[in-house]
Parts: structure tokens; C-alpha cells; sequence
């Protein structure tokens, strides 16, 4: 695999902050390695490995993406839910960012009744079959409707299961993380000072509190897939 | 770097997700603690002789991680002419119909309802069920090779303010009989729907025998699952399967035509059945384990 320039800068990350971890009395200490300092009683990641798995994360979401494979972005935390959903629109990748429902992927044929059940509610508004019913069924179904927005309005183009699955907050989306270790599908994750490194295949150690930090990694990683998708290079 | 190539390789043969996934992971776990010390120094992946194997406990994640030491990142020099692209927030706005037209494009209509590319909405509709078959629409009965056997069959009561629930509650074992076994427990209302319930199940959990070409166990072992003990093992050809109840048909299921077995423990058929199959993951082919020592078989036979 070509490592390529992502634009990494370490000047921008320390002014992002995404060095700063959670409070030394609640680390994990299978963060050790990737921890180089204690200050204030905050620990202190080492940027250099930040640095260098966020390329490697990078160049296998570049592959990936000239592979034709989807990806799901993951991120629930309800201060950087808009700049997610604004990532993962820019990225063309599928998306959840409001609560994660259990069994979203372990249960997808039920996950799919949903999705077929939201399809056929669109195509009703769209054809106004709504003002026809009484109001009481209308409103019903104008809730429904826009329940399944909201929670399943990043996956509605999700036809299969995803190939790689982007997770922001490791602690927040354990649920997440479980359904696809039992499902094999290869995870990149987000990984603050109190969360377990080895439980996603590829962790990038970083602030996961402070939306400019997310933002930042989240932009390099939607580069990345947005780079890689031109150059698809059809196998005969 | 080395590790990630294998994530390139596994990627590129993860075209489909199949309902029954092995699984066998994207980076196997024995990359894992090679993986980093390959990120920080790229080393090659072969290290010296052959250690601890994949299934142990993975303590070796610091054998070689000095964390004192000194990381370098070292990036690609940017090509000629690099201007960093623009943040996912700064770029043009764009309106709904292209957002919608650009994710058509990659993934088809699919659920969305509405189609802007002029594709079928309705794509997605094959995969809804038939519901409008009479009666039970009959599944196919003899499905990829597995052949299911029942090994029991039982009437199990929840008691609640109204009265009693009666649930079936089926243990199934499904084996092709060329040492792939798989045990499952699944209940319902009915015996036949706790039957496919645990046919379900048993495919989800399928482990391998290790045979050999007389088709028997390679050695001795003991399993436990519960309170269910379970002793195994190897006999000569034209023995027979001589074991009791659940353990019996778990060999039979897995192709095994020579061995002895005995339930030392509880006799609870479904704890036996586990049992069984962590006795069977604990064997070892006799190559595995001349290979992992470094020494010839011969020495193994002394």
C-alpha cells in the first residue's frame, strides 16, 4: 500500500487540541503507550503516533475507497452531530448521528423492514397520499416518518452491510464497536485516554471532547475516501 | 506498514458480507502485537521462531513496545504544487438534489424514496418477503451440505400471573461429516420452529475437527462446559463411535468414525454437546505442533 501525503500537520493538531486526554484518574492504562505526559492532571497523547496511525488510517480508507467499498461513520455524541452528518454528506458515506440502535447491524433484515417501511412513507409524501387520510393517521404517520429521519436518515442508501465502519467516541458507541467485531467488519476508531486500544483494528489516539479535534480528523479521513473514490479503476 | 498490507489484501477479498460470517478478521490476531511495533519501526513481518500462537492471551503487545521511545513521523514530502483541500465545512454549499444525484450515483435509490437520476424506486422490493403465499411457504430442506440432527426435544414452562407458558425449547446439532459441527439451542412455540430456530443458531457456531486420516482424534482431551465434563478419545479403525447420548451424535455429525467418549460430569445433553466441541478446539494435528516447537515429527512419537 503507497503511504501518500495527507496533509498531516502537528502544529494544527496541538492548536485543535487533540493532544489533551481525559483526567489522569480515569485513563486506561493500555493507553501507556501512547500517552507522553502528565500535565494538570490531564494526560497528554503523543502526537507523533496520532500522526502516524491518522496516515495509515488514511491510506487504507484511500485504498478502500478506490475499491468501491462503503463506509458508515458513526458519531453520536450530540455536540458534533452536525458536523458529522455534514462530513459524512460530503464523503458520500453513509451516516448515523443521532442514538445508534442496537442490533442496527447484527439485526439488518429488521433494520431493512425499517428502511423499506421509510421508503414507502417518502414516496407517499411525495405523492401527497398523506392529505388524504384522516388527521389522526396523518399525524401518526408524519411522526413516524420523521422518527425514521432521524435515526435512519444517514443508512437510507445502505444497501448491505458496511466494509469499514468509522467510529468517533469509543466509550459512547461500545454498542457499535461489539456489533461489528461480532460481524467481523473492520473498525477505525477514535481513541481517548480512557478507552481500550485493542478492541478496534485501527485506533487513533486523540481528543474525542473537543469538536475542532474531531473535526479535524474527521476531515482528513473524508479527504482520504474523497481522493480515493476517482481513482476506481474497473477490473475487467 | 506490514499490517495494514494485510488489511489491503484481506479488503480486497471482502466483496460480499455473507449472513454467516467467518469469523476470521481482518487483521488475525497474531499481526496484532506485530502491528504496532511494525507502525513504529517497519519491520518486516517474519520474527525469528514461531511464538505464542494466536490463541493465547495476547500479552506479548508490550514485549517490544519501548514507550520511552522516541516515535518519528516521518510524512512523504508534499507533491509540487500541494494546496491543502478545502475543510468539509468551507467548501460550496451544496443543494439537496446534487447531495442527492451524487449518492445515487455511488449507491443506487435504494431506500430513499425519491430517485433523481430517474432510477427505479422500488429497487430495493425483491428483497421483501413473499407474505402472500398460502399457508408456510416451504423452505428449502437440505441447504448448503449441513445435515441437522436433534438431540433433544424439551417442554420448558414460564409461569406467569395468567397461567402457564409453554416454550419447546430444541438442541440441534448440524454437521457435514467432514469434521465441521456446529451446536445450537433455540426455542419456540412449536417444536418445528425450535428445530429451525436452533439449526440457525448451530450454523452461526461452527467449529473444525481435527482428523486424521483414519478418521479418528489425533489425541486424548478433556472438555468442560458447566458441569459438564467430557473425556475423549482416539481409537483404532473399526472401533466405532462408542460415547452416550449428546456426545455421540456430536461425533457422528462431525464425520468421526472411530472414537471413545464419556460424560464424566453432568449429564445435561446441551452442556454435554458444548462440552464436546471445547474438548475437540483443544486438539491439536500433530503437525501444528511439530511446527510450532520446531522440531520433526518423529520426536513427537517417542
Amino acid at each position: 500500500m503507497a503511504r501518500r501525503y495527507w496533509n498531516i500537520n502537528l502544529e494544527e493538531m496541538l492548536e485543535a487540541g487533540v493532544h489533551f486526554g481525559h483526567g489522569t484518574r480515569k485513563w486506561n492504562p493500555r493507553m501507556a503507550p501512547y500517552i507522553s505526559a502528565k500535565r494538570k492532571g490531564i494526560h497528554i497523547t503523543n502526537l507523533t503516533r496520532t500522526a502516524r496511525f491518522l496516515s495509515e488510517a488514511c491510506d487504507l480508507l484511500f485504498d478502500a475507497a478506490s475499491k468501491r467499498k462503503q463506509f458508515l461513520i458513526v458519531g453520536t455524541k450530540n455536540k458534533a452531530a452536525d458536523s458529522m452528518a455534514r462530513a459524512a454528506i460530503r464523503a458520500r458515506c453513509h451516516y448515523v448521528n443521532k442514538k445508534w440502535l442496537g442490533g442496527m447491524l447484527t439485526n439488518w433484515p429488521t433494520t431493512e423492514t425499517r428502511l423499506h417501511k421509510f421508503r414507502d412513507l417518502r414516496t407517499e409524501q411525495n405523492t401527497g397520499g398523506l392529505n388524504r387520510l384522516p388527521k389522526r393517521d396523518a399525524a401518526m404517520l408524519k411522526r413516524q416518518l420523521s422518527r425514521l429521519q432521524t435515526y435512519l436518515g444517514g443508512i437510507k442508501y445502505m444497501t448491505r452491510l458496511p466494509d469499514i465502519v468509522i467510529i468517533v467516541d469509543q466509550q459512547e458507541e461500545y454498542t457499535a464497536l461489539r456489533e461489528c467485531i461480532t460481524l467481523g467488519i473492520p473498525t477505525i476508531c477514535l481513541i481517548d485516554t480512557n478507552c481500550d486500544p485493542d478492541i478496534a483494528d485501527i485506533s487513533i489516539p486523540a481528543n474525542d471532547d473537543v469538536i475542532a479535534s474531531i473535526r479535524l480528523i474527521l476531515n482528513k479521513l473524508v479527504v482520504a475516501i474523497c481522493e480515493g473514490r476517482p481513482s476506481y479503476i474497473r477490473n475487467p | 506498514m506490514a499490517a495494514t498490507t494485510a488489511a489491503a489484501a484481506a479488503l480486497s477479498s471482502l466483496s460480499f458480507l455473507s449472513p454467516n460470517p467467518p469469523i476470521s478478521f481482518l487483521f488475525p490476531k497474531s499481526t496484532k502485537p506485530f502491528f504496532l511495533s511494525g507502525s513504529f519501526r517497519s519491520l518486516s513481518l517474519s520474527l525469528a521462531p514461531p511464538r505464542a500462537k494466536a490463541s493465547d492471551i495476547d500479552t506479548a503487545f508490550f514485549d517490544d513496545l519501548d514507550p520511552e521511545e522516541e516515535v518519528v513521523f516521518d510524512p512523504p514530502t508534499p507533491p509540487e504544487g500541494f494546496t491543502p483541500p478545502p475543510a468539509f465545512d468551507d467548501g460550496p454549499d451544496e443543494t439537496e438534489d446534487e447531495i442527492a444525484a451524487a449518492y445515487e450515483e455511488l449507491y443506487g435509490p435504494a431506500y430513499s424514496g425519491v430517485s433523481v437520476l430517474g432510477n427505479d424506486v422500488f429497487v430495493m422490493d425483491s428483497k421483501v418477503k413473499k407474505t402472500s403465499a398460502f399457508g408456510k411457504v416451504k423452505k428449502e430442506k437440505v441447504r448448503d451440505g449441513f445435515e441437522e440432527r436433534v438431540v433433544q426435544v424439551r417442554r420448558v414452562t414460564k409461569v406467569v400471573k395468567g397461567g402457564k407458558q409453554l416454550h419447546f425449547r430444541a438442541v440441534v446439532v448440524v454437521g457435514d461429516k467432514q469434521g465441521q459441527v456446529g451446536v445450537g439451542v433455540g426455542k419456540a412455540k412449536e417444536v418445528i420452529g425450535a428445530v429451525q430456530k436452533s439449526a440457525v443458531n448451530a450454523r452461526r457456531n461452527i467449529v473444525t475437527i481435527p482428523m486424521t486420516k483414519y478418521l479418528t482424534f489425533p489425541h486424548r482431551s478433556e472438555g468442560d462446559y458447566g458441569a459438564a465434563t467430557v473425556m475423549l478419545r482416539p481409537a483404532a479403525p473399526g472401533t466405532g463411535v462408542i460415547a452416550g447420548g449428546a456426545v455421540r451424535i456430536v461425533l457422528e455429525m462431525a464425520g468421526v468414525e472411530n472414537a471413545l467418549g464419556k460424560q464424566l460430569g453432568s449429564k445435561n445433553a446441551l452442556n454435554n454437546a458444548r462440552a464436546t466441541v471445547v474438548a475437540v478446539q483443544k486438539m491439536k494435528q500433530f503437525r501444528e505442533v511439530a511446527q510450532e516447537r520446531g522440531i520433526p515429527m518423529e520426536e513427537l512419537w517417542k
